[in-house]
């Protein structure tokens, strides 16, 4: 059963990997895909405060914002590379974090939550009326696409050639997107797997007996904070540079929503959750965009699909599709290496 | 006497509920201290103010957990307690209740150990040696207990008696000098507090004092050395077993007036 889930996992990954070299791919099929992982990143991101903190955030779409307009400004006026924008963007993202959670998070529950709301509909409508910063409602268009210019290896190596590559098309996007998920992803099963993992997840399951362990509810938090909001400006700046224009309306509440309802769905601090929650409610957004107007229904009762979805998710599995946390704890050498002395100490 | 704790004149106030008034008492190093009191006499309040929840409204609480001079700790944060050696259990047990066993005790070490989200990331040699040395520690802390087995069993299997056993091997895994033990008996059977009195006194075997709260009289009055008696907040009576047993406020407290002459 194992072997075949794992053999499974492979086979899709290798579907996943050759599907853009295939003669029958399909554009509109690569960009879903590269919105998926767009999502998956964002669904990881947010994951760390409602699944690994238990604080519900609201906002989330606000870093979102952050990154893709740090990323888009710093295309146009200063035409800086992609890779030296990637760590600008998160940097930032993650400085706006601790910003604004360093005076709220000792609020709880419900309170923190509506203050992270109002922090995302600040982003957006200082995005609308800052028209000198951001051009306001028009948005930002015409940001170059990414590039990849090794032409100082060529340098290094005595050929005089210009090695550059440009970003056209959606396949070398969708490449991009599945090494930025991978990245993600490892360093979200480290983290989990660590020190700084369990500190999060003991806040989650009992805050004061977290701090009589000794962990800093405070100062756990803010970080918890500064690493979401980062992955939250990552997939922003990555968005940026993708869909080459940005506005602000591409930042409003309901996408902060919707990752909030993949995290829920995978499962709150499962990390494979958050995957297989963004490929769904993505995928089914797309479906229901195409299917619902041949029932001769507007394409925005999808919004209902979605809701119905999280009234049956809450009704049949409250705790989402995948119920385990610190998943990645029970995998690591350390544990499997527990796991053979204690039953060697069993069997003696 | 050598006391690693002295509470000295300690208030604390909830709006107008004095929970405790200027209640002072020491706590031998190397012994088994008692505090007792019929419900609601304010017990885990004074917990809670030595374990850093509660700042207390008034007076100093002086913590010699090494060597040098006694300092008074009082309101400092929780986190700040444990790691300069004050541990504790719950009354009503508050374990991380989805995370396995293991991962209980392993959370325990925070305080003695450093790694960050850099570290954690790249897995850099330190951190990896720490992570090795953080199930060391954890595993020989529930091999103490008696729980080693279940290491990787989650948290909320185990039965009422072994959650308990469980929550002193967390608070032991964070080194204290001083571990503050909230009714550790309560809702055990016969058979597991018999045990409970063999850790209790293993735990004292590893240099570390005990402070506890208790109903169970009988327990109380065989294994305390001392015994610090609280009713509505206020110190009635401190003293040995003996002492207590027979003063007459401490069977009025419990059984009302005129029970003393009774």
């Amino acid at each position: 059963m194992r072997g075949a889930a794992q053999s499974l996992k492979y086979l899709l990954l290798a579907a996943a990997l050759a599907y853009p070299l295939m003669p029958f791919r399909d554009v509109y099929v690569l960009h879903v895909l590269v919105l998926i992982m767009v999502y998956m990143v964002l669904a990881m991101g947010l994951n760390i405060l409602p699944g690994f903190c238990g604080l519900l955030d609201l906002g989330f779409v606000g870093f979102y914002g952050i990154g893709a307009y740090t990323a888009g400004l710093l295309t146009i006026h200063y035409n800086m590379s992609f890779w030296l924008i990637v760590p600008l963007a998160v940097l930032n993202g993650a400085l706006f974090g601790v910003l604004l959670g360093a005076p709220t998070l000792r609020l709880v529950g419900d309170y923190f939550a509506i203050v992270t709301f109002g922090f995302s509909e600040l982003v957006v409508l200082f995005l609308t009326n800052e028209i000198w910063l951001t051009r306001g409602p028009l948005g930002i268009p015409g940001i170059a696409p990414i590039s990849l210019d090794v032409t100082w290896l060529a340098t290094l190596l005595g050929v005089d050639e210009r090695w550059r590559y440009a970003f056209r098309g959606e396949v070398p996007y969708y490449y991009l997107a599945m090494v930025m998920v991978a990245l993600v992803f490892l360093v979200m099963t480290r983290v989990e797997d660590s020190r700084l993992g369990r500190a999060w997840l003991a806040i989650r399951e009992d805050p004061m007996a977290a701090a009589s362990c000794g962990v800093n509810l405070f100062a756990y938090k803010v970080i918890a904070f500064a690493v979401s909001t980062g992955i939250g400006a990552l997939a922003g700046a990555f968005l940026a540079r993708w869909t080459l224009f940005i506005s602000p309306d591409m930042f409003k509440f309901w996408e902060s929503f919707l990752v909030l309802c993949m995290v829920v769905l995978g499962g709150l601090g499962n990390i494979r959750g958050a995957l297989v929650g963004s490929a769904i409610l993505i995928a089914l957004g797309e479906v229901l965009r195409v299917a619902l107007p041949k029932l001769g229904l507007p394409a925005e009762t999808r919004f209902l699909a979605y809701g119905l979805i999280m009234v049956v998710i809450m009704r049949f599995r409250p705790h989402g599709l995948f119920t385990q946390v610190a998943e990645s704890t029970m995998q690591s050498s350390l544990i499997k290496d527990l796991r053979a002395r204690i039953a060697a100490r069993r069997t003696a | 006497m050598d006391a690693i704790l002295t509470v000295d004149g300690v208030s604390k106030r909830f709006g107008g509920l004095m929970a405790l008034s200027d209640v002072s008492f020491a706590v031998e190093r190397g012994a088994i201290t008692g505090l007792i009191g019929p419900n609601g006499a304010g017990k885990t309040t004074m917990f809670n103010c030595v374990a850093g929840i509660y700042t207390p409204t008034d007076g100093r609480i002086l913590f010699a957990g090494g060597e040098g001079e006694p300092q008074n700790v009082a309101g400092r944060k929780p986190e700040r307690m444990t790691a300069l050696g004050v541990a504790r259990t719950f009354q009503n047990i508050r374990l991380f209740s989805a995370l396995t066993v293991l991962d209980n005790v392993r959370i325990a070490r925070h305080c003695r150990t450093s790694a960050n989200f850099f570290g954690s990331v790249l897995r850099t040699r330190s951190q990896r040696a720490e992570e090795r040395a953080i199930i060391d520690a954890a595993m020989e802390n529930l091999d103490f207990v008696g729980l080693g087995e279940t290491a990787l069993s989650p948290a909320a299997s185990l039965s009422y008696g072994d959650q308990r056993r469980l929550e002193i091997a967390r608070a032991l895994a964070t080194d204290p000098k001083l571990i503050l033990l909230d009714e550790p008996a309560a809702g055990m059977n016969p058979r597991e507090t018999e045990a409970l009195v063999d850790l209790i006194h293993a735990i004292l075997g590893r240099g570390v004092t005990v402070v506890l709260i208790e109903h169970d009289m009988k327990l109380v009055m065989r294994i305390c050395k001392r015994l610090v008696v609280l009713d509505h907040g206020v110190k009635i009576a401190d003293g040995s077993p003996q002492e207590v047993r027979a003063n007459p406020d401490v069977i009025e407290a419990y059984l009302g007036k005129g029970a003393a002459h009774a």
